[in-house]
């Protein structure tokens, strides 16, 4: 009879504690990152804390809509990945409530600032950023052992870098020309180094805009280039370029850190290397191209608003960003994380710690905030039509030009 | 005859409701909200006529739509042609009768029943520059020279896409022309075999013509697909349309506007919607006048 109560008992606290734990969901746009949900949810519990944690992820191109859509109708989750600042979506979310302000005592002492920027609006900061990325030429070290190849310090020294691999029967640039937003970003991260900060921030400034004779001559550069890239390169995907890239066929990317975790798992003896966009000259310095990438928000449909911010809480802890980066080889946007021992992520935090271009117009960009926006109106189609001949470099700049300078006060007039 | 009207009523009520709920009110909205700049939330901006003037004057914009509107009408002309036309003849084939007939007609669906998105991935593996199915053949039967980048070039790319949309659907046109030519009274065939037509007499002077209501049917309901596609369009190339908008459709150009593409682009619902209006002006006054021709066929018989 004893025996039968205490069963009883326990029987009753099982399915209290499975009834009552605390449910936490998350949505985003990055499946990867299933598994360290599943870990995160178990030091949680080892902590002590009865939480389970729903993560859900669905299309890159279908996520932003989906929470909108959520969101207003009150059929959201806790907690939700959200885009950077500035942002026309994230801006949107904040001044409508949607996204809530992380509470003024929460623990943010181990993000940089620069980081923290990324997510604050009006003095507050919503959302706890999980990862940031550089973006740059990989290139397979092998290739370049072979050829005894030295990493370009200049534009010139890149391109007699990839004469050389040519001449030996290496593709030297594998690009995904079908997708035009890989495109852009190729273009943005070679502006970074050859047009150089200084001039981005005299473009975001109006002190110079898209017709000056150095935007068109990045362009000419990029175009120029195209002879190095693999035979039918507007046909091929980022899937392609993750095989070719991670199997030997082709020497160099212009990619971002992300793409590490692929290409480990299509070949893990594949030895990877990683260099900013050389400049224009010598007397230049190279810069890369890195941006906070999201941040993981309170939204205003949250049910179970404690065991939410104790996640929270446990992501803006280096214990976080060791599971992240062990589990995905991303950077941790959060400091003092143990990172896997791989020199392509030393190189890549290294590069973003003092490297970073300070000025950019891709992501992150206020270039990109209104329509006709230069991300996607212009050099997504542009560079496409630039790479197939049908727009010249000069043209591609005064379609930048005409394009933003329609909504963009500082570029008025120009 | 009172009491029937009301059962009738009763009857039609919760189709009603239905349509009304899922077609009719959504319909409303996007006309109101083609009068607004929204974001997709908080407060509507009103701006009249604005997102109108910008689908209709001189503009980048305008160019994206008409750019898109004709890639709509190149869709409809070659889809048309290939799955109502080759579709007819397969019908024809197939209703001989001859020996593994009913396999052949299974066969010709199965494409049908493959998710699209699987389509796409499919078709954009054979259609790898490098390595895919397609050029590997082409160079396998000695045609290397005509291995290209399919979907990379504007030359080939809609084109591309319109010939995987036909591979998968001309099983479903097959199947309803070959249930049309199945339907011919046997008689009328035997009696022109006997008078000694040929076989293509027969085709365009009987089978054709008793089959035409069905063919016209099928065209409209082409139609109607062809100027909402967007589907097929996005598993091959994405929301971006490329290369350099070239297979740009309605469907894409309002799904770009309404919910923008990656991250952190801007979007505008209201402009999105004004698409849809578009959309519908051009599909409704066609679908009416289909609709006006059965009529006047219908009392004419």
């Amino acid at each position: 009879m004893k025996l039968r109560s205490v069963l009883l008992v326990s029987l009753v606290v099982l399915i209290s504690a499975i009834a009552f734990s605390g449910v936490v969901n998350i949505w985003s746009w990055r499946s990867q990152d299933a598994d360290v949900w599943k870990q995160v949810e178990s030091r949680l519990r080892a902590q002590g804390y009865d939480i389970k944690i729903n993560f859900t992820a669905y299309a890159p191109t279908e996520y932003d809509a989906k929470v909108n859509l959520a969101l207003q109708t009150g059929t959201g989750p806790d907690l939700v990945y959200s885009r950077r600042l500035p942002g026309g979506r994230t801006q949107t979310l904040i001044d409508n409530g949607l996204y809530l302000a992380l509470p003024d005592d929460f623990d943010l002492s181990n993000f940089p600032q620069a980081v923290l920027n990324s997510v604050t609006s009006g003095g507050k900061v919503y959302g706890v950023p999980f990862a940031v990325q550089v973006v740059g030429i990989f290139y397979n070290k092998d290739y370049f052992d072979q050829f005894e190849l030295s990493i370009p310090k200049t534009w010139d020294e890149l391109v007699e870098v990839a004469d050389t691999l040519q001449k030996n029967g290496i593709t030297p640039f594998f690009v995904p020309g079908k997708e035009a937003w890989a495109l852009t970003m190729q273009h943005a991260m070679c502006g970074v180094s050859v047009l150089g900060p200084e001039w981005i921030k005299d473009l975001t400034e109006g002190k110079t805009c898209f017709l000056d004779v150095k935007f068109v001559d990045l362009n000419r550069k990029l175009n120029d280039l195209k002879k190095y890239y693999q035979d039918g390169f507007m046909g091929n995907s980022t899937n392609d370029l993750n095989a070719a890239f991670a199997f030997g066929q082709a020497a160099m990317v212009f990619y971002g850190i992300w793409g590490y975790q692929t290409w480990h798992e299509l070949n893990p003896d594949l030895r990877v290397g990683y260099f900013m966009v050389p400049p224009a000259n010598e007397c230049q310095e190279p810069y890369a191209y890195t941006y906070m990438d999201g941040a993981i928000a309170l939204t205003s449909n949250v049910k179970n608003r404690e065991d939410s911010l104790k996640v929270l809480e446990f992501c803006a802890t280096p214990e976080f960003g060791t599971i992240f980066s062990n589990i995905t080889y991303n950077i941790p946007a959060v400091s003092g994380a143990d990172l896997p021992d791989l020199d392509i992520l030393k190189v890549a935090v290294d590069t973003y710690n003092n490297h970073a271009s300070p000025y950019v117009y891709w992501v992150g960009s206020v270039f990109v905030t209104q329509k006709p926006s230069l991300y996607t109106d212009v050099l997504s189609p542009g560079m496409q039509a630039m790479y197939s001949n049908k727009l010249t470099p000069e043209e591609l700049a005064r379609n930048a030009q005409e394009a933003i300078s329609q909504w963009y006060e500082p570029l008025m007039k120009k | 005859m009172k009491l029937a009207k009301r059962y009738l009523l009763l009857f039609v009520l919760p189709a009603l409701i239905l349509y009304t709920l899922f077609i009719i009110y959504p319909l409303i909205n996007s006309l109101f909200l083609s009068l607004y700049s929204w974001p997709g939330v908080g407060e509507k901006t009103f701006v009249g006529l604005d997102n109108f003037r910008k689908v209709f004057s001189s503009g980048a914009f305008r160019n994206e739509v008409f750019n898109a509107f004709w890639h709509n009408v190149y869709f409809y002309i070659l889809a048309a042609s290939i799955e109502i036309g080759v579709g007819f003849f397969i019908a024809l084939m197939l209703a001989s009768k001859i020996k593994g007939a009913r396999m052949f007609r299974n066969i010709v669906y199965i494409p049908n029943m493959i998710p699209l998105v699987l389509v796409g991935f499919m078709w954009s593996l054979y259609l790898n520059p490098q390595v895919g199915l397609v050029n590997q053949f082409l160079k396998l039967i000695g045609l290397g020279g005509l291995a290209q980048s399919w979907l990379g070039q504007e030359s080939t790319a809609l084109t591309t896409i319109i010939l995987v949309n036909a591979w998968r659907n001309i099983g479903f046109y097959v199947l309803v022309l070959l249930a049309a030519i199945l339907d011919i009274n046997p008689s009328l065939l035997e009696a022109a075999y006997i008078d000694g037509a040929s076989n293509w007499k027969i085709i365009w002077r009987i089978i054709f013509p008793l089959s035409f209501s069905t063919v016209r049917t099928l065209a409209i309901l082409l139609f109607i697909w062809s100027f909402n596609v967007f589907d097929m369009i996005y598993a091959l190339e994405g929301v971006q349309a490329g290369p350099y908008r070239s297979t740009d459709v309605l469907g894409t150009l309002f799904y770009r506007t309404a919910f923008g593409g990656l991250g952190s682009s801007a979007i505008d619902m209201g402009l999105g919607a004004t698409i849809t209006v578009f959309i519908f002006a051009i599909i409704m006054p066609v679908s009416i006048f289909y609709v006006y021709l059965v009529e006047k066929r219908q009392r004419s018989a």
